[in-house]
């Protein structure tokens, strides 16, 4: 089996580009805006962690911004290697290009003359393909808050397989009127901030982010040792109490990373501040984490970036390492469990064997394990 | 690469006259509320799969589409962005690719691995690429779904397919079980991630004594076309030839290039 390797690794964040990000959590110098969200119920004036120029929601300025991200790793490919990298994006954006369509023919007084071109939610990745001279291989996944997780574990399925040599996985989560409204009517929005796994929890703040890794078999200091992905869970929109379905994916994710519990240096965990996920998510960490693990929550620095997060918070964990820290957990003052409580300081660590947790609805949960190596 | 597959199953629209939603109600006594048309589409085909073959809760599960949930985006575009109200739960719920998955690996019993993903281009072909890349590896088997929704008016899916206003466009849901293992299996499907371009596409199929199955948007070629458009409908032709225990080699075509399956029965 061919190992997998993270060899590149760019942002954008609320705070800013990675160097900017790393430099706000380092320093908890965190930015943090506000939009008005409008439910049938309520209008609620919401902290949102939204980029610094706004990038508006229409296919043009999305283009535009994956693109930015997409190239700033792709210009340090030259034109062979650029020919056999894939590229994958992690999305729950919502498809603006059939929106444009239905706006285009099902309102008489908007009407315009009949005419059509193939698109699709790839459609971006395919003209970052097309544009740059990457492989013809294109595809976006869709599974919530797993998006670019799942598409990360994907990436590496082709890279041990042999199909192609690098593999190029991007994150989306650009602010969305419908996606945001949606999460208001579910009540699962805070008003001040978040707080995971606090007794005083009241739910997350969403969140912009574009982040690019690019998986290789050629070898970087971090590794993606193996993960695992499970559609499991009691309802559409819930998990159980106990977080089985948590525990599963995570000891498979061990398992397909031939690894122990014990190797496990640090958990970097979804920790959506939700009173029903971080309960399931702490009781699942008591069950595979028995002994302990050191642990924290990267929400509170950027937001829930929904799609994006897989790939973002890969990517600011890799680097906070790189500079020497597990970043703290930021507003848990009143811990659920005395136990098993996340990082209230940042931790000294250069390396070490690490799991990130992503879990979603529909019930899909991703575990994905990385490690650096001692330089 | 390749693969073995195991069953299938397969529904179109313009061949069967059946109102899926009162069919899973039913049939199969499934509850349908809070879903949509793509939803119910999908959980159809999957229930055919069922009837058909022994499904492991570890089966992988991917499903792929040319478009996606296209009723739940067109009625809330209606009722948020032109009457402005706001977003019901459920509505937003089922905006989420993995919804449909969610339901489908409900109604199949399985609890694996589940992806949703779309290709700009040769949707199932790629899908067929990732789950050979991913049992691989995982060793276990795997369940594909392909799924292509009309909604009406049929123009905006036109619009969005890159197809003449002229073309009919139908619903299908097609799945396959598929597996690196060829015990009991129907047939063996192969595929490459390399495209073709149409000077070599021609040499491929001029060498070749397998009938030869051209998808509608292969249009420089003088070959057998598939009748209908849908964009997953590799996948149903696939299960075509599979039910009649014929060899197919079947060309897609998108943007001048091209890519191929070569079905062999074992049946």
């Amino acid at each position: 089996m061919t190992k997998v390797y993270i060899s590149d690794y760019e942002v954008l964040s609320s705070q800013g580009d990675l160097s900017q990000t790393i430099d706000a959590i380092k320093n908890k110098n965190i930015k943090i805006s506000k939009k008005i969200i409008t439910t049938d119920i309520q209008t609620i004036d919401a902290p949102y962690f939204l980029f610094k120029d706004e990038i508006k929601e229409n296919k043009d300025e999305i283009y535009g911004a994956i693109r930015d991200i997409a190239l700033k790793i792709i210009s340090k490919l030259d034109v062979d290697e650029r020919k056999s990298t894939a590229l994958i994006i992690g999305t729950a954006i919502v498809d603006l290009n059939i929106a444009h369509a239905i706006e285009s023919c099902v309102y008489e007084d908007e009407r315009t003359e009949y005419s059509s071109k193939k698109y699709s939610i790839d459609s971006y990745a395919k003209a970052i393909a097309n544009e740059f001279g990457l492989n013809d291989f294109t595809m976006s996944i869709n599974t919530a808050c797993t998006s670019s997780a799942n598409a990360m574990l994907e990436g590496a399925n082709f890279i041990n397989g042999g199909i192609f040599e690098k593999v190029l996985v991007i994150g989306v989560e650009i602010y969305s009127a419908m996606m945001s409204s949606g999460f208001s009517a579910m009540n699962l929005l805070s008003l001040e901030s978040q707080k995971p796994f606090d007794n005083n929890r009241d739910g997350l703040i969403l969140g912009e982010g574009l982040a690019a890794v690019l998986l290789t078999k050629q070898y970087a200091p971090w590794s993606l040792m193996g993960g695992f992905c499970n559609c499991n869970s009691i309802n559409i929109t819930s998990v159980s109490e106990d977080g089985g379905e948590y525990v599963e994916v995570m000891r498979n994710a061990l398992k397909n990373a031939n690894i122990s519990v014990k190797d496990i240096t640090a958990l970097k965990t979804h920790g959506t501040s939700t009173i029903a996920s971080d309960l399931s998510e702490i009781n699942a960490m008591k069950v595979v984490f028995e002994s302990g693990v050191v642990f924290s929550a990267l929400k509170p620095y950027i937001g829930h970036t929904i799609g994006a997060c897989g790939t973002l918070e890969l990517a600011i964990f890799l680097s906070s390492i790189d500079n020497g820290f597990i970043p703290s957990t930021l507003s848990c003052s009143n811990p659920m469990l005395k136990k098993y409580t996340p990082l209230s300081t940042h931790k000294e660590c250069n390396n070490g064997v690490f799991m990130l947790n992503y879990f979603g609805f529909g019930g899909n949960n991703t575990s994905v394990i990385v490690k650096k190596e001692q330089v | 690469m390749k693969l073995y597959i195991k069953s299938y199953s397969s529904y179109r629209s313009d061949k069967e006259d059946i109102d899926v939603k009162k069919e899973l109600k039913k049939r199969y006594k499934l509850d349908t509320r809070r879903q949509d048309g793509f939803i119910h589409l999908g959980v159809f085909g999957a229930q055919r799969l069922k009837e058909e073959s022994q499904i492991d809760k570890h089966d992988e599960l991917y499903i792929t589409t040319g478009i996606g949930n296209i009723d739940v985006l067109q009625r809330t575009h209606l009722y948020v962005c032109k009457e402005k109200n706001s977003i019901k739960p459920y509505d937003f719920i089922n905006m989420l690719g993995n919804t449909t998955s969610y339901y489908i690996a409900a109604s199949l019993g399985v609890c694996g691995k589940t992806i949703f993903q779309i290709s700009d281009n040769f949707t199932f072909i790629n899908s067929l690429i990732s789950i050979y890349a991913s049992i691989n590896q995982s060793k276990k088997d795997a369940i594909l779904g392909s799924i292509d929704l009309v909604n009406y008016p049929d123009e905006v899916i036109k619009r969005v397919l890159g197809i003449d206003e002229d073309v009919e466009v139908i619903s299908s849901v097609n799945y396959q079980k598929l597996s690196l293992c060829s015990k009991n299996a129907l047939a063996e499907v192969e595929f490459d991630a390399k495209t073709h371009s149409l000077d070599e596409i021609k040499a491929i199929l001029n060498d070749n004594n397998t009938k030869i199955l051209l998808s509608m948007r292969c249009n420089n070629l003088d070959y057998e076309t598939y009748d209908k458009f849908f964009e997953t409908a590799a996948s149903c032709a696939i299960n075509s030839y599979i039910k009649k225990a014929q060899d197919l080699l079947y060309v897609d075509c998108f943007e001048d290039k091209y890519k191929i399956l070569r079905l062999k029965s074992l049946s």
